[in-house]
């Protein structure tokens, strides 16, 4: 049994929260969805039956997906579990409810809670309740299982217990979707990652990792940037760490008083490079020397504004919609590279 | 529909372990039997008095624990668990409300006991206890469907308590008030005209009206939460 999306879209209003996008997820599938936490908590609306997509369809192959919604398993992120009552009472009382058959002695084996089986659940860490919720949805045992940032806040030992159920789940033939706004837990947990936002879905191919993840907190030591490969990134100073940039993030840079100046989402950082030597290195990147103190990203160009002969601005494609000025010289130039 | 008795039978065994480790809501229970207890021993025995703590019972017992156990389900964030479960609505409900009904006819019991409450027609009482019993647990899940947590639960009875409970005495300020007349119709003033009237020598055929208005206050609140669980589920 398997769970597809087919052409799923979710507006609110007018906001597209995330666009029309197909994926389905196979027996013995580890899919991980990574995302903002508004497109996930709509993602579990839809998958909870809660809310319905505005176009597209949740469906279980072969049935209409509210039919039998017995054969989802949910891992909610707040966990859920009657915390006056033991380990044991609790997966008991979930084995009666769903009448499993598995033994549940075995999935407490599982969880690693055999020696904290007759304690209460409020008694226990967060880790440990987590795993106690692990264990009870083993225990309802169904085809998919839904995992809502299973691994957040999580320590080391529970972790890894959850990898090991992963793995083994991949082996019973089980779908596992994992939704989250970690990269870091997507990559660990699934084989196939996906990004969904209002652009729709997009594969992340976990090779090519280090250039889809962003780096903006990415601080690292002179030692450590000595490296084989070409180096494309663009060190910038905040305080005392040095911050590096891909080419590609860069909205534009503006030169003031002599600094250079990286723009990237509405803030600026500060660069240790001219804008001369700046617009060498980022010239293969589509960058342009629109001004004598301007570089900008021309993928980010959204118009080009004529205001007079001689006067004219470029308008980004970024939140605040910035307009930078572009010379009447670059003017030629750019109607050049345009083909203009 | 099929209700399961085995899942129902797992929601009351998990309930029953649940509530009587919560100390806060199961100490509920010693009240009306304490209060019964000391009624009994000073000799006051009017027919008010003792029903005032047997629907101080009913309001403590089947409408109180209830509201909590449902408002802690829904604290606790385990009722959309349970909603996922195979289980249906009528199993949630009815195992929660299976508790409620055992401990309510516990606790009556031994209050009517202990209050040295003897009724001249047993079988008559009974059936107007457990219409009642069905009224207030109905009630109670209509609250818990109000509440969200048990501290809201704990607030939003009281009134509740004091129109049922202290309702009782009703009756004796009816003649200063005649806009209390609609308060007559109340299903526990009800219950102590009938009581009334059985100690009068009254059999089924005499009290038909009174069983018929507590009936009737029973199916309307159990449409009322069967409307209000479908609007607040539906959000």
């Amino acid at each position: 049994m398997s769970l597809q999306f087919i052409s799923v879209e979710k507006r609110i209003h007018d906001s597209i929260i995330f666009s029309s996008f197909n994926l389905s997820i196979h027996p013995g599938q580890g899919v991980a969805i990574y995302s903002s936490v508004n497109v996930r908590e709509q993602l579990m609306g839809l998958l909870l039956g809660d809310t319905t997509p505005s176009s597209g369809e949740v469906k279980i192959v072969g049935d209409q997906y509210t039919e039998c919604k017995q054969s989802l398993g949910f891992l909610f992120l707040d966990n859920g579990l009657y915390e006056r009552l033991t380990i044991e009472e609790m997966i008991n009382f979930t084995k009666r409810l769903y009448s499993s058959t598995l033994s549940v002695d075995e999935v407490i084996g599982i969880v690693q809670l055999r020696s904290k089986r007759k304690m209460k659940i409020k008694k226990l860490s967060y880790s440990e309740s987590k795993r106690v919720q692990l264990a009870c949805l083993l225990v309802q045992n169904p085809d998919v299982y839904i995992f809502e940032e299973a691994d957040q806040n999580l320590d080391l030992e529970s972790k890894r217990i959850f990898l090991t159920v992963l793995q083994e789940l991949k082996k019973k033939e089980k779908g596992a979707l994992v939704l989250t706004g970690n990269m870091e837990s997507a990559v660990t947990v699934a084989d196939q990652i996906f990004r969904l936002d209002e652009n729709g879905l997009h594969a992340i191919h976990t090779h090519d990792m280090s250039e889809e993840q962003p780096t903006i907190d990415e601080t690292i030591t002179l030692e450590e940037s000595i490296q084989p490969v070409r180096f494309e990134k663009i060190p910038t100073k905040v305080n005392d760490k040095i911050v590096l940039f891909d080419p590609t993030e860069i909205d534009y840079i503006e030169s003031s008083e002599g600094q250079s100046f990286l723009h990237i989402k509405g803030e600026s950082f500060p660069a240790n490079f001219t804008l001369n030597e700046l617009e060498g290195r980022l010239l293969p990147f589509g960058f342009f020397r629109c001004h004598r103190s301007y570089i900008v990203n021309l993928q980010k160009v959204r118009e080009v504004i004529t205001w007079t002969r001689n006067s004219y601005s470029l308008v980004l494609d970024d939140k605040e919609k910035s307009t930078i000025p572009l010379s009447k010289t670059k003017m030629a130039e750019l109607k050049e590279m345009l083909g203009l | 529909m099929i209700v399961s008795m085995k899942r129902m039978n797992a929601i009351l065994m998990k309930d029953f372990k649940d509530f009587s480790r919560n100390l806060y809501v199961s100490t509920v229970l010693i009240l009306p039997i304490g209060l019964a207890a000391l009624y009994g021993r000073t000799g006051v025995n009017s027919i008010e008095s003792q029903f005032m703590l047997i629907n101080l019972a009913f309001v403590m017992i089947a409408t109180f624990i209830q509201c909590c156990l449902i408002a802690e389900e829904k604290e606790k964030n385990t009722l959309r668990g349970l909603m996922l479960s195979p289980a249906s609505t009528a199993e949630i409900l009815g195992g929660k409300s299976l508790l409620t009904f055992i401990l309510t006819m516990f606790v009556v019991v031994v209050t009517a006991y202990l209050s040295d409450y003897r009724p001249a027609n047993i079988s008559v009482i009974f059936t107007a206890f457990f219409l009642s019993t069905f009224f207030y647990i109905a009630l109670g899940t209509l609250l818990g469907l109000f509440s969200k947590s048990v501290l809201e639960a704990s607030i939003i009875v009281m009134p509740v308590f004091a129109i049922f409970s202290l309702g009782s005495f009703l009756p004796m300020i009816i003649d200063q008030y005649p806009i209390l007349k609609i308060g007559m119709y109340l299903p526990n003033v009800q219950l102590i005209e009938l009581a009334t009237k059985v100690e009068a020598g009254a059999g089924f055929v005499d009290v038909l009206l009174e069983l018929f208005i507590i009936l009737a206050w029973t199916i309307f609140i159990f449409l009322l939460t069967r409307i209000i669980y479908q609007k607040k589920m539906v959000d």
